[in-house]
């Protein structure tokens, strides 16, 4: 028993570091392999319809309405 | 009334004087014995002064002076005339100061005063609010003898937690896998002490539990502990809450104490916007990691994601608010008295709990440094520079340890803001704890 329980600490370090890095490691590979994918394959359309729409719609009624101003404006 | 308090006053200086009571004591004992397993008993007729006296015979104060000599701590099992007096006592001035540190110092008061009023409570005489039957041996036997108060504060913190900087900067994931070095490191130190020298004892187990302070992770401690070493729970469990709410005073010397001046003026470029999609996918692809490696840390990066998963997705926004404050704030109540029951003196006022301290002390500063240095070893590649100060926040201690990062850095350039990087390297912190939590489990089972 007398080295024993050392041995087993340092065993349990370089399995346990072992594992945590090479689950680390993969998991920064899987990352950009994930975030490759998706810019190539689905860029971001839910991003930009919510940051445009909003400002399209609004301008699409600003749009309206000043058109409609400007016609009423003209018919007179 | 005077004369009854007279005679109180003088029953008491009599006992004190005479240990009179002690008849009485054990009177009152069988009686308690009695009516705990309710046998039914008559009740006879007593003069005032045997009343009083069987009264004060169950007081606070005669427990401490004339401990119980067949009085059993929660376990069941015997304790020592200090432990059963005077031991208390110190322990009750013990969470007196950790109301103090909670209050006056802000050191991590959500977990702390629980803990702190759970250890006063467990503390008192007669009582036994800490054994099987009283209200805090229910609590801990209710979420934490089985593990299920430290995974639903994981759904919380994984509700909480935004994977944004990790994404756009993978590497710096690193960084949180060095700092478990922390955990490993001190874990072969208390084995070798345990081996070598007298100082302390520690089984395999004991080491492991205690080592995994320095993953700065409280549910992960928690939740190795009870599985490991659940007689160490209340001074782990204090150990890690006040040593996570210390991380800004710990820190630092060790971050500048590696690092050089230019090093600590590195500037880190801005991190690229993070798709929502990427985000959702994220927490399945590391549960689906880790069940391909590791089942064994399932449990907890499955809790941990599955809040994550509610969070990113956008769709149960209700769910996601419950779990980020609600739940999680209900849970920590009863996971602060859980841990605190088990601060009772005869558990808590052992030459175990100062190595505990000291052990645990040395883990987190190791974990620090280790991340420090991984930074630096990483800045030996060709590629982007990493500021080594984002490389002690791979300690979990979420979002304490990145702004201890931050701080740092803007000390040596007003305009650095290392925040958001450093939340990289701290979220994945929490995931390598986890890791490393789940290589422990699978090895002891």
């Amino acid at each position: 028993m007398e080295m024993n329980s050392v041995f087993e600490g340092l065993k349990i370090m370089l399995l346990g570091m072992g594992t945590v890095f090479a689950f680390l490691i993969v998991m920064i590979v899987m990352m950009n392999i994930m975030s490759k994918i998706i810019h190539r394959f689905f860029p971001e359309p839910n991003d930009v319809e919510n940051n445009v729409t909003p400002v399209q719609k609004n301008n699409a009624k600003k749009i309206a309405a000043i058109t409609a101003a400007i016609i009423h404006h003209r018919s007179k | 009334m005077k004369s009854i308090v007279l005679k109180f006053l003088a029953l008491m200086v009599v006992s004190f004087s005479l240990h009179a009571s002690d008849a009485h004591v054990a009177a009152v004992d069988e009686e308690r014995a009695a009516s705990s397993t309710h046998k039914e008993e008559t009740y006879q007729p007593k003069s005032l002064s045997e009343m009083t006296a069987g009264f004060f015979a169950s007081t606070g104060i005669n427990a401490i002076l004339n401990p119980d000599p067949n009085e059993v701590n929660a376990h069941g099992e015997a304790m020592s005339d200090f432990h059963k007096s005077w031991g208390r006592v110190v322990m009750i001035l013990v969470t007196f100061l950790l109301f103090y540190l909670a209050i006056a110092k802000g050191y991590e008061p959500l977990l702390l005063l629980p803990i702190a009023f759970g250890g006063l409570l467990a503390n008192i005489p007669v009582a036994n609010i800490a054994g099987p039957h009283g209200f805090l041996g229910v609590i801990y036997n209710m979420g934490l003898a089985n593990e299920m108060f430290p995974i639903i504060i994981f759904m919380g913190v994984g509700a909480m937690t935004d994977f944004g900087p990790l994404l756009s900067n993978p590497k710096t994931a690193l960084l949180g896998g060095a700092a478990q070095f922390g955990i490993f490191g001190t874990l072969v130190g208390a084995v070798a002490l345990s081996q070598y020298t007298d100082v302390f004892d520690f089984t395999l187990q004991q080491a492991s539990a205690i080592s995994i302070i320095g993953g700065a992770d409280g549910p992960t401690s928690i939740f190795i502990a009870t599985k490991l070493a659940p007689e160490l729970l209340g001074a782990i469990a204090v150990a890690s809450y006040s040593y996570m709410a210390l991380v800004p005073i710990i820190q630092p010397p060790i971050m500048k104490a590696l690092t050089t001046k230019a090093e600590r003026q590195i500037k880190m470029s801005t991190l690229r916007h993070v798709s929502r999609l990427e985000k959702l996918v994220f927490p399945i692809m590391v549960l689906s990691l880790a069940i391909l490696i590791l089942p064994d840390s399932t449990p907890l990066i499955g809790a941990f994601m599955f809040g994550n998963f509610l969070k990113e997705s956008g769709v149960v926004e209700r769910l996601n608010d419950t779990l980020q404050n609600a739940l999680i704030n209900i849970v920590t109540i009863f996971l602060g008295l859980g841990v605190g029951s088990k601060l009772a003196a005869d558990q808590f006022l052992v030459v175990d709990t100062l190595a505990i301290l000291i052990l645990g002390l040395i883990a987190f500063s190791v974990g620090t440094a280790a991340g420090v240095i991984m930074a630096k070893i990483m800045n030996l590649f060709p590629g982007t520079k990493v500021n080594p100060l984002i490389g002690s926040a791979g300690v979990s201690a979420v979002p304490m340890a990145a702004r201890v990062s931050n701080k740092v850095g803007m000390e040596y350039d007003r305009s650095n803001m290392l925040l958001m990087h450093a939340m990289g390297p701290n979220v994945a912190g929490v995931i390598g704890s986890a890791v490393a939590a789940g290589v422990m489990i699978s090895i002891f089972g």
